[in-house]
């Protein structure tokens, strides 16, 4: 079939036979782009009065994922958050103004997220921004939360390299992954363990770096790795990656990345025939409710059957308000503790974002979930000395193992 | 090597489902079909609904969950497909993409993102053959699937229906004339896609263990890659292609990591086009335009835009807002401008050569990837680095990219894909740590690092590229480009070095997404391999058919609107992407051939 063409580089004197009727379409496509344009400012505007009286909630910003693929921290973190507002405004909020979220949705793209930076940074009633998920949404975003000194709390960026590449503005308190691996590494070798196989998320972000703090720590004290094998958490079939891990027989098996993949991985690698003890994946539904998890060991900071009162508490109530919600996990916890570290920076520098940062600098010993108390080391900007607990995945919870 | 091999086949038997549903939506209605990826992570989440949730018995949930699947693919045929199909392929192949992100991103609305536990419905690995165990589950799995195309092969042959649907895929004109109702042929072959679709979905949970409702992504894209392998519109090349892919990917990954996945899938497709351009049983297009662009071209005049339009847009664009705007609309407006660049760049391939790329991320990548690198090594200024990242984009996606424009018809869209999937892929084995710390544009000792420099650098970037753009349309080459995408048989016999254009045209394109790309890594000062997705691909071919798919300023408008649209929506998060799929929709049902193209 051939198709007459036309294209507008043989009609460029189409103007002269222009009709009445196609300058008003024509009109409408450019009403239409201006419409746009003029409504992006529009919106843009909405919210750039600040400062705030006595009784005006202190606004902080939530930049995180709500829909694509990783909306499934997102979820959590704003159950947790909600949860943690509720109870800081019921015990009179921040010297007696409440604490409100605004959350915008950056689907940890690194394009939305330098929008919602923008948005943050222009609306003078935020005083803190949580977020963003991943590195390549928080990363990009710093230079503009740092140019408009307003504190990026990033309190999930397990990557050294946000707050170290970071400046000022950048703090976090999630456990490096250079030392949770570090740990597992350790722990791993003391159990009597000589030989493993390793499994990592092939990321730039985390698992590389994740990786190489395990295998230095593992050739320090003499551990082997069999084989390692770096994959992708986008992929679904780990089948020929494990058969090859495993080759060689290990007597353990590592996985250095998230919920899902492990959850994934452990369910192949049992599906392969391997026997030995799974050290990896992480206190999350996915993971938990898998069968083949039964038994796999982990490095935790959060541990929801723990019998410490404050932990015991949070997963109280976190339950209360979410009655459908199994379990609560690492991630709950940290969005948790990280608003009540905000709060209670805001409540000693002042609910401006010069006084949050004040308070960052100052903060010490806030009773926390995920570590008992926090106190940040203020060259690095994490927490002080963090600790893990070895925990073991049994009847689908992980409680602490002491084998 | 024989657990490899096993692993391999039941692999495949997952992309082979996915591969005949894509092949037969496009054998009876030559379009590409986006919206089967969802049935992958519908069908997997409707069975975990059904078994884990609801505890019915497997048996009955894997017939309602293909009876669902198959009601809403004849749903989205009437409503989206067909109506556009039938004089547009390309608007309707939009529309199926703009389908999948409302059917991914309502699965997640009601079954939220968490990725569920599948329960374990048969053993998994109560038989072994040496040391490689597996059980009754994959049996199952390959027994269906063995049934399934036994049916449909005797169904196809035998079968009245069938062999409409045969007669349809042959030739749609002679099809009708021969009193088939081809329309109901299109849409029980949709309905059969669709079920299939959700087929695969089921067996992807079973087999992985968990799910979630984007979790068949991937799995559509080497499914789909499998179906171009086998030959698009031979359901037998479909089954051979989803095998053969499945067991040299765990080979390949046997050997080379998991990492390699991607490389080894495009260099298989690659390899494949180039010596057998129609796939493994595919008939090898002889007299073939690019059929996506090619109909396309001939339906609608694009508007001349008038001078004072020019002018209200530069006064806008120039002066008005980086003087009134606040810095959330001027950062918005960063990415709307460099967006712009890259798009309008690629009007010349997509438009003008009439080759519908689909991986624009490479040469963005290697533009990032080039300006990041040699700014921090070699302490060159952003200023000198911005055109040498065009430069190499440009030179090394050319290089890469040699040996497909033999290729002909869809598969030139497919091959190109390949390339730019592949191009990030070798970045994430070469250098998987992302770059940190890549230095902000500066003038003298002033940094140029606020949101208002940032606007004007890629307002100025983006003035050039048009310029540039329309002066290539306007000369004597960009009418030779435009000759061998409206005709390229007549372009050929008039002596046109098809190829060598075609190449052309996609080395202007790579150099502006080089461009591009430079400008992103400066702003954000980070780069990794994951921004560089088959999102972000697909993201620019949607701004070039949104505005118009051969016009430079529709480029612009169509990065407005639908980068724009993302931040406009912000006001109902959760619904952010189902409305964004409507707009998309509701844009192409009324304006088809893109906002700055009137209707035939």
């Amino acid at each position: 079939m051939t198709r007459p063409y036309t294209d507008s580089t043989t009609t460029t004197k189409d103007t002269t036979m222009t009709s009445p009727k196609f300058t008003k379409r024509r009109l409408a496509a450019l009403v239409l782009a201006a419409g746009l344009t003029v409504g992006l400012g529009a919106c843009s505007t909405a919210n750039a009065s600040g400062g705030g009286s006595a009784t005006d909630p202190v606004y902080f910003g939530v930049s995180a994922a709500i829909t694509g693929q990783y909306a499934q921290y997102g979820e959590q973190f704003k159950k947790a958050f909600d949860l943690a507002a509720e109870e800081i405004n019921a015990a009179g909020g921040i010297n007696g103004r409440p604490v409100a979220l605004k959350y915008e949705d950056s689907q940890s793209d690194p394009k939305q997220s330098v929008a919602v930076a923008q948005k943050f940074v222009g609306d003078k009633s935020v005083v803190l921004v949580f977020g963003d998920y991943s590195s390549a949404a928080s990363i990009p975003a710093s230079p503009l939360y740092t140019s408009g000194k307003l504190l990026q709390y990033g309190f999930n960026n397990s990557n050294p390299a946000f707050t170290e590449k970071g400046t000022d503005y950048q703090w976090s308190t999630s456990i490096t992954t250079n030392a949770t691996y570090t740990w597992l590494a350790d722990y791993v070798k003391s159990k009597g363990v000589k030989s493993v196989g390793v499994t990592y998320l092939n990321t730039a972000d985390w698992g590389i770096p994740a990786f190489k703090a395990f295998k230095d720590e593992a050739d320090k004290v003499g551990l082997t790795i069999t084989d390692a094998e770096g994959v992708l958490d986008t992929s679904d079939d780990y089948r020929p990656s494990l058969t090859k891990a495993v080759a060689g027989q290990p007597e353990a098996f590592v996985h250095v990345g998230y919920g899902p993949d492990a959850a994934k991985l452990v369910t192949q690698l049992r599906a392969i025939g391997y026997k030995g003890t799974f050290f990896g994946g992480q206190d999350e539904k996915s993971f938990d409710g898998t069968p083949d998890a039964e038994g796999s060991i982990i490095g935790a900071q959060f541990i929801e059957t723990s019998s410490t009162p404050a932990v015991a508490a949070f997963v109280k109530a976190f339950k209360a308000k979410y009655p459908n919600e199994a379990h609560v996990t690492s991630f709950e916890a940290g969005a948790y503790d990280a608003l009540h570290v905000a709060v209670a920076a805001a409540k000693l520098g002042g609910a401006t974002r010069d006084g949050v940062l004040k308070g960052f600098q100052q903060v010490k010993d806030v009773p926390s979930i995920v570590y008992g108390k926090i106190s940040f080391d203020t060259s690095t900007r994490r927490v002080a000395s963090p600790q893990l607990t070895p925990t073991i995945l049994t009847g689908g919870k992980w409680v602490e193992y002491k084998g | 090597m024989f657990d490899t091999l096993i692993a391999g086949l039941l692999r495949g038997n997952v992309y082979a489902l996915g591969a005949v549903g894509i092949s037969l939506v496009f054998g009876v209605m030559n379009v590409v079909n986006f919206a089967q990826f969802s049935f992958f992570g519908l069908g997997a989440m409707l069975a975990w609904l059904f078994v884990a949730e609801l505890g019915w018995p497997f048996w009955l949930a894997l017939p309602l969950v293909l009876v669902i699947c198959g009601g809403l693919g004849l749903l989205i045929n009437i409503a989206v497909v067909r109506p556009l199909a039938k004089f547009l392929p390309l608007a309707a192949m939009l529309s199926t993409y703009a389908v999948s992100q409302i059917l991914d991103n309502a699965s997640q609305i009601a079954f939220t993102a968490e990725f569920r536990a599948f329960p374990k419905v048969l053993p998994t690995s109560n038989f072994h053959i040496g040391t490689m165990r597996f059980g009754t589950s994959d049996l199952v799995m390959l027994g269906i699937t063995a049934v399934v195309m036994g049916a449909m092969a005797a169904f196809l042959k035998y079968g009245k229906t069938g062999q409409a649907i045969r007669a349809t895929a042959q030739d749609q004109e002679a099809a009708l004339q021969m009193g088939i109702p081809v329309s109901l042929v299109q849409h029980i072959a949709f309905v059969i896609a669709s079920a299939l679709g959700g087929l695969a979905g089921v067996f992807i949970a079973l087999y992985v263990g968990v799910a979630n409702p984007t979790s068949g992504l991937n799995v559509g894209m080497t499914a789909f890659v499998a179906a171009t392998l086998g030959g698009l519109g031979s359901l037998g090349g479909a089954v051979i292609g989803g095998f053969v892919l499945g067991i040299l990917e765990a080979f390949g990954i046997h050997f080379f990591g998991d990492s390699a996945r991607e490389i080894i899938v495009f260099f298989v497709l690659i390899l494949v086009l180039i010596l057998r351009p129609g796939g493994f049983l595919g008939k090898v297009p002889l007299l073939s335009t690019e059929p996506l662009t090619g109909t396309f071209l001939g339906k609608g005049r694009p508007f001349t835009i008038p001078r004072w339009a020019w002018i209200a847009a530069a006064v806008v664009g120039g002066i008005l807002i980086p003087v009134f705007g606040d810095n959330y609309l001027l950062t918005t407006g960063t990415q709307v401008l460099i967006y712009a660049v890259i798009a309008a760049g690629f009007t010349v391939t997509a438009g003008q050569a009439g080759v519908l790329a689909l991986g624009q991320a490479g040469p963005i990548a290697i533009g990032a990837y080039t300006s990041a690198l040699i700014t921090i090594n070699l302490g060159i200024p952003f200023w000198v680095a911005v055109p040498l990242s065009g430069i190499s984009a440009a030179v090394l996606t050319s290089v890469l990219a040699s040996p497909i424009w033999g290729v002909k018809g869809h598969y030139i869209s497919i091959a190109t894909l390949g390339i730019g999937t592949a191009i990030v892929a070798i970045i994430r084995l070469v250098l998987p740590q992302g770059i940190y710390g890549i230095p902000m544009p500066s003038w003298g000792d002033t940094l140029l690092a606020t949101p208002v420099a940032y606007y004007l650098i890629d307002f100025v970037a983006l003035v050039v590229t048009l310029w540039v753009m329309l002066r290539i349309r306007r000369s004597h080459l960009g009418k030779v480009i435009s000759s061998v995408g409206s005709d390229e048989v007549a372009a050929l016999a008039s002596g046109v070095r098809v190829r060598d254009y075609k190449a052309l045209a996609f080395a202007i394109s790579a150099f502006f997404a080089g461009i591009g790309g430079s400008l992103l890594a400066h702003q954000y000062t980070y780069i990794d391999p994951t921004i560089f997705t088959m999102l972000m691909s697909l993201l620019v071919v949607t701004i070039v058919i949104m505005g118009g798919v051969g016009l430079p300023p529709g480029a612009v408008i169509g990065s407005v609107i639908l980068i724009g649209a993302m931040e406009l929506l912000r006001f109902t998060p959760e619904l952010r992407i189902v409305v964004y799929g409507l707009v998309l929709i509701l844009v192409v049902r009324f304006r088809p051939g893109g906002v700055l193209v009137r209707n035939a």
